[in-house]
């Protein structure tokens, strides 16, 4: 009977949790204020947090009932029930960085019957939305990291890549492009080995690291893809007494940079924020559901002028993080 | 001579002095007093965890939470010495006593359930590690205290390269140094040492003999625990940034190191000095493949064989014998020793 009673208490616990949980998201909307929902590819890690920062700006800034939610890790599957049940509850538009882009277009087409407007970000070629909203151009974004090293170590020399994994599909975009750029424009650039698979591991960047100093003295520069990449590097070259000596160029979290880039042995992130990226979607999704048209050229308040490419609209908000700037961000 | 071929780890040696020989012969960068402390700097992480691994496998069970454990007690270290300051003394002593409990825990498991321990432990890395992301959101901490930062660049030995940069023994090596003596006195040395072995080998005669089994088996969990959370003081002191999700995921490599050292995944067999050879073996090998300018799309495939080669050489040797010997000349030849 005891045992029973445990369960029974527990069972209790558990319904009157539940509803709580979700009672935020169920408060019927004020007077009419339209209602956008963000899904995001997973919850809980720095990057869609500070995407949530975006989406809240936007909630107060442009009157409208926004907010986010999203699976605990990246499944496609969440993800669909999480569009259809916004889509049963009637939002009126929603936002989302699909986990896979296949498995989204049942449900964006059921959404698309209700007359509910569809933003994704970083799926340019998903089918069944009205709009893509992307922060940077992978093609100028990776030839970017090779202007920049070419800035602090000159435009000729040895110098490495580190990426996240081989198979990260943007971090090996942006090395492939940056790289066919640097064959053109930089010849006397010389990459000493093959993409090194360390970004997303600090202590293996540094090890690794250390590894390329032995093996390529005359080592100028390290380009890192994966925000874990550049401060191992940034750590080793301190280590060895050569920071200022290596240039170190990467996608770095700006908090996470500071210290390497006052020190000087890093010198240079760059980085989209993802907070511009939750306010954008929800301003372009406000637009939509108001039946406003999107326009080339037109601007985003605080993120500048759009360029529309069919259903795809691109804004250029890539951020250049250096020493003196690394503290006004703010994540 | 003879005897010696018999033992696993001389055939670690002979490999991991040919492996070394063909990286220096193609980089001399490698066999330097530098390269060498700078490998035990950076696995001094990887060594601490893998005489916990060795615990565990000698008893018998394995443990595959302990990243998470490690993951844990690192956070909570942090978080404390950041918001009510200390010294390196609480900042371990914090740590250890999170992964002892953590471990403690799966040691009751384990003995009281007689759950299979891989799936124990599989379970409880979930709920330590979800736990963790649930409470933290999966917020990355940078901003460690200065002496926590001043106390990781202590060196008790110092050296100068040509460049006037300076090397030698790192205090990170040094506890790792510690936590191996520790390791080999109870093992060799305590009546405890024997009763893993003997529990690891057959529990029921272990039972039999009088060994306290509940004890061995809490106290190897608990030990995994606590070296967990050492370990994870040591990869804070290494990279100074604690991310929840940073040693999650190498569970599999540290008992890769600790097999490849000999011990066996059915328990009672193993030793200290085959795991050191393990790690090291390991160490060398992704340390060499940078050094001969290998492309990294070709490191996973060189780490595969070299383990395939390892492990072959010494089972095949253990075959042969099983295979030649019959029980008279086993008793002759145990006698002639």
């Amino acid at each position: 009977m005891k045992k029973h009673a445990g369960i029974i208490i527990l069972c209790i616990c558990f319904m009157l949790l539940v509803p709580g949980l979700f009672a935020g998201g169920q408060q019927e909307a004020a007077d009419g204020e339209l209602e956008i929902a963000t899904v995001v590819k997973i919850t809980g890690i720095p990057w869609f947090n500070r995407l949530e920062e975006g989406v809240k700006q936007a909630s107060s800034e442009l009157g409208v009932k926004a907010y986010q939610i999203g699976p605990s890790d990246a499944d496609p599957a969440q993800q669909v029930k999480m569009v259809e049940d916004l889509v049963s509850k009637g939002v009126d538009a929603i936002c989302i960085t699909p986990n896979d882009a296949k498995a989204l277009e049942p449900a964006f087409q059921k959404a698309a019957d209700k007359g509910i407007a569809i933003i994704t970000h970083e799926s340019p070629d998903q089918k069944g939305k009205d709009y893509d909203v992307e922060l940077i151009d992978n093609v100028k974004f990776g030839r970017h990291f090779w202007d920049m090293l070419a800035k602090y170590m000159g435009d000729s020399g040895d110098y490495a890549i580190f990426v996240g994994s081989l198979t990260v599909p943007l971090h090996n975009l942006w090395a492939d492009e940056g790289l066919k750029y640097a064959a053109e424009k930089y010849p006397n650039m010389n990459l000493v080995t093959e993409r090194i698979p360390c970004g997303e591991d600090q202590e293996l960047s540094k090890q690794k690291t250390l590894e390329l100093l032995k093996t390529y003295p005359d080592l100028k520069g390290i380009i890192g893809f994966g925000s874990l990449g550049p401060p191992g590097a940034a750590q080793a070259l301190k280590e060895k007494g050569l920071d200022g000596k290596v240039s170190v160029v990467g996608t770095v979290l700006p908090d996470h940079a500071a210290p390497y880039l006052k020190e000087g042995s890093m010198q240079h992130g760059i980085l989209w924020d993802p907070k511009d990226a939750g306010f954008a979607m929800t301003w372009i999704a406000k637009q939509v559901a108001e039946g406003k048209a999107i326009t080339n050229g037109m601007e985003i308040p605080g993120l500048g002028k759009v360029m529309l490419d069919g259903d795809v609209i691109k804004v250029d908000a890539v951020i250049d993080i250096t020493k003196d700037n690394v503290d006004s961000f703010g994540f | 001579m003879k005897k010696l071929l018999k033992h696993h780890e001389t055939y670690l040696v002979i490999i991991i002095v040919i492996l070394s020989a063909v990286i220096t012969s193609r980089n001399a960068n490698f066999f330097t007093a530098e390269n060498m402390f700078d490998l035990l700097k950076s696995n001094s992480f990887y060594g601490i965890m893998a005489i916990g691994v060795l615990f565990v496998l000698i008893s018998g069970g394995i443990d595959i939470s302990f990243p998470a454990t490690a993951t844990v007690a690192e956070y909570i270290m942090a978080v404390v010495i950041i918001n009510m300051g200390g010294n390196i003394v609480v900042a371990v002593l914090i740590a250890v006593v999170v992964g002892s409990i953590l471990g403690f825990v799966n040691g009751l498991l384990v003995y009281n359930f007689r759950i299979p321990s891989i799936i124990t432990t599989i379970a409880t890395m979930n709920i330590y590690y979800g736990l963790l992301t649930f409470i933290t959101g999966g917020k990355w901490i940078y901003s460690l205290p200065d002496w926590f930062r001043s106390f990781a660049q202590i060196r008790l030995l110092t050296f100068y390269n040509a460049d006037g940069a300076a090397y030698g023994l790192s205090i990170v090596t040094f506890i790792w140094l510690l936590v191996v003596l520790a390791a080999v006195f109870i093992l060799r040395f305590t009546l405890l040492g024997r009763g893993i072995y003997a529990a690891g080998g057959d529990r029921k005669a272990a039972v039999r003999a009088g060994i306290n089994v509940f004890f061995t088996e809490t106290f190897v969990y608990t030990f995994m625990g606590f070296l967990a959370g050492l370990a994870g003081v040591v990869q804070a002191l290494l990279v100074q940034t604690v991310a929840p999700n940073s040693i999650v995921g190498k569970e599999l490599d540290v008992i890769a190191m600790v097999v490849l050292g000999g011990a066996s995944l059915a328990g009672g067999k193993g030793s200290v000095t085959g795991t050191l050879l393990g790690v090291a073996l390991l160490a060398i090998l992704q340390n060499g493949l940078t050094l001969m300018a290998v492309p990294p799309v070709w490191y996973e495939f060189f780490v595969g064989v070299v383990i395939l080669v390892s492990i072959g050489f010494s089972s095949l040797q253990a075959k042969k014998k099983s295979g030649n010997t019959s029980v008279i000349e086993l008793s002759l030849e145990e006698a002639a020793e």
